[in-house]
């Protein structure tokens, strides 16, 4: 349960809001990936940090919020790993639901596996990458398909 | 136990003329404090699942009919915390008067709201649940590993529309001016007490701290930060005038602020305008005061301000 905060430097105290091409080639990966819709972003920015995308709601409001010293903003969404883009489970989680592709369904048992080895052999008709975890009707987060094994990104 | 019972009675005997139907408000002191949840809207709205797989782990889920998305849960000495439920953020645990302040603050979408003590979290996720996201709430606290906690709450229940800062509250920078600002303030808690627990009543009965000074220091700052027009409400867990009306009244002498009525979904009495011989403003009667025992959960006080425009 006990996990670390990512912390934002505190020199640069707010993270950047990402560029339009940059926005583009995030939902471009979501939507191709997932089948995410890109409208469904449409009320959010993106947000940049060194190794990840964060999350945050549009506002008119977001001048007058620069002078804060802020710890987070928004929700960690997605990390650059090796030059690809991995959705967090807390992403997953919240957003799931609006998926249409790489959708692995597991029963229970394989789910509660896969939660204690971190790591199964695994088989699907699947592109290799990240995939959303699904039990019965809960999201349950991202983990890796690759070389028949499925690999767990949950907390 | 003997002895402790009568500690408590002894605690609470100053509110004895206050305290509305005082011997039923003692007898509920022995009982465990009821269990609730909130169901986290932003990723169901099906209560139906979350009942369901609690029952799978031998919960009973009952809804509470005044507020909604708040359920009851027994058993109320068992942990919700270990649930699948809360594991994936479908559940926010929280007691049920600890949604009033919320009410009072009536966030809406688009607005941009401060909450000055707020980890770990139960009213900040609240409003970003009723305002789907979609307003934005500054979430501060004085300590970083109460934060720490708080963003991990965040995480669960998946908002995007907070951002959190650690700032003494007292001295949160006077740069950003808000709609909304609600203080839930550090307070001794006594809505709270339940027999077994003494250790708290005597931690602040030997007054460590002198919280009526920090509170007043919370309150003026925090309509300081706001609007012309806007709102702040106040709240604490605790019965003592000391921290509540008198703080309030302090507010309304130093500043021209307006007292507010609300509406609130559970019973309430009027707050004091008269304690111990020192008289408050009479405005205060728009403040509330809900007890324990008669809502079967932590006794709170909640006023609602708004700034001269
Ligand atoms: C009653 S609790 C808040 C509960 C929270 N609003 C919730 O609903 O989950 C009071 C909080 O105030 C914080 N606090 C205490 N003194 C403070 C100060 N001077 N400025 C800001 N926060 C303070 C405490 O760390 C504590 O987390």
């Amino acid at each position: 349960m006990k996990r670390r905060i990512k912390k934002l430097d505190p020199r640069a105290s707010w993270p950047r809001p990402v560029s339009d091409e940059e926005r583009a080639h995030i939902l471009g990966y979501l939507e191709e990936r997932f089948g995410f819709s890109p409208t469904l972003f449409e009320p959010y920015l993106f947000l940049a940090t060194a190794k990840n995308y964060w999350l945050f709601t549009r506002t008119e409001h977001f001048e007058a919020l620069q002078s804060l010293r802020v710890q987070t903003a928004g929700l960690l969404f997605l990390r650059k790993v090796s030059g690809y883009l991995k959705p967090t489970s807390a992403a997953l989680q919240r957003f799931g639901r609006f998926a249409t592709r790489n959708i692995v369904i597991l029963d229970r048992l394989t789910l509660d596996r896969l939660r204690l080895e971190k790591k199964i052999p695994f088989s699907a008709e699947l592109e290799p990458g990240y995939v959303i975890l699904k039990c019965e009707e809960d999201f349950w987060g991202c983990a890796l398909y690759i070389s028949g094994k499925l690999i767990s990104y949950l907390p | 136990m003997e002895k402790a019972s009568s500690l408590a009675e002894d605690y609470f005997s100053r509110y004895q003329d206050l305290i509305p139907n005082y011997e039923s408000f003692l007898n509920a002191l022995s009982e465990p404090l009821p269990l609730y949840f909130r169901l986290n809207t932003l990723k169901t709205q099906d209560p139906d699942r979350v009942v369901r797989g609690l029952a799978r782990q031998g919960f009973e889920v009952t809804p509470v009919e005044a507020v909604p998305w708040f359920f009851r849960v027994e058993p109320r000495d068992i942990s919700l915390g270990n649930t699948d439920e809360y594991y994936l953020g479908l559940i926010y645990p929280m007691t049920l008067s600890s949604s009033l302040p919320v009410y009072a603050l009536d966030p809406r979408p688009g607005e941009i709201i401060l909450d000055l003590c707020a980890a770990p979290g139960s009213k900040t996720t609240q409003i970003a649940q009723l305002t789907e996201d979609q307003a934005i709430v500054v979430a501060n606290d004085k300590r970083l590993d109460r934060i720490t906690a708080l963003v991990a709450n965040l995480r669960r229940l998946g908002v995007a529309s907070v951002v959190t800062t650690v700032y003494r509250g007292e001295q949160f920078p006077l740069g950003t001016t808000f709609d909304k600002v609600l203080v839930d303030a550090p307070c001794s808690g006594e809505g709270r007490y339940r027999k077994g627990y003494e250790g708290e009543l005597l931690f602040h009965k030997e007054g460590h701290t002198n919280l009526p000074a920090i509170q007043k220091g919370l309150i003026v700052r925090a309509y300081d930060l706001l609007r012309p027009g806007g709102i702040l409400v106040y709240s604490t867990c605790t019965i003592n005038p000391e921290e509540n009306e008198a703080v309030v009244d302090y507010l309304l002498r130093k500043r021209q602020a307006e007292v507010l009525s609300w509406e609130a979904p559970l019973p309430s009495h009027p707050g004091l305008t008269e304690w111990e011989g020192k008289p408050f403003h009479p405005e205060l009667v728009k403040a509330k005061r809900f007890y324990a025992h008669e809502i079967g959960a932590v006794g709170f006080f909640v006023v609602k301000l708004r700034r001269q425009v």
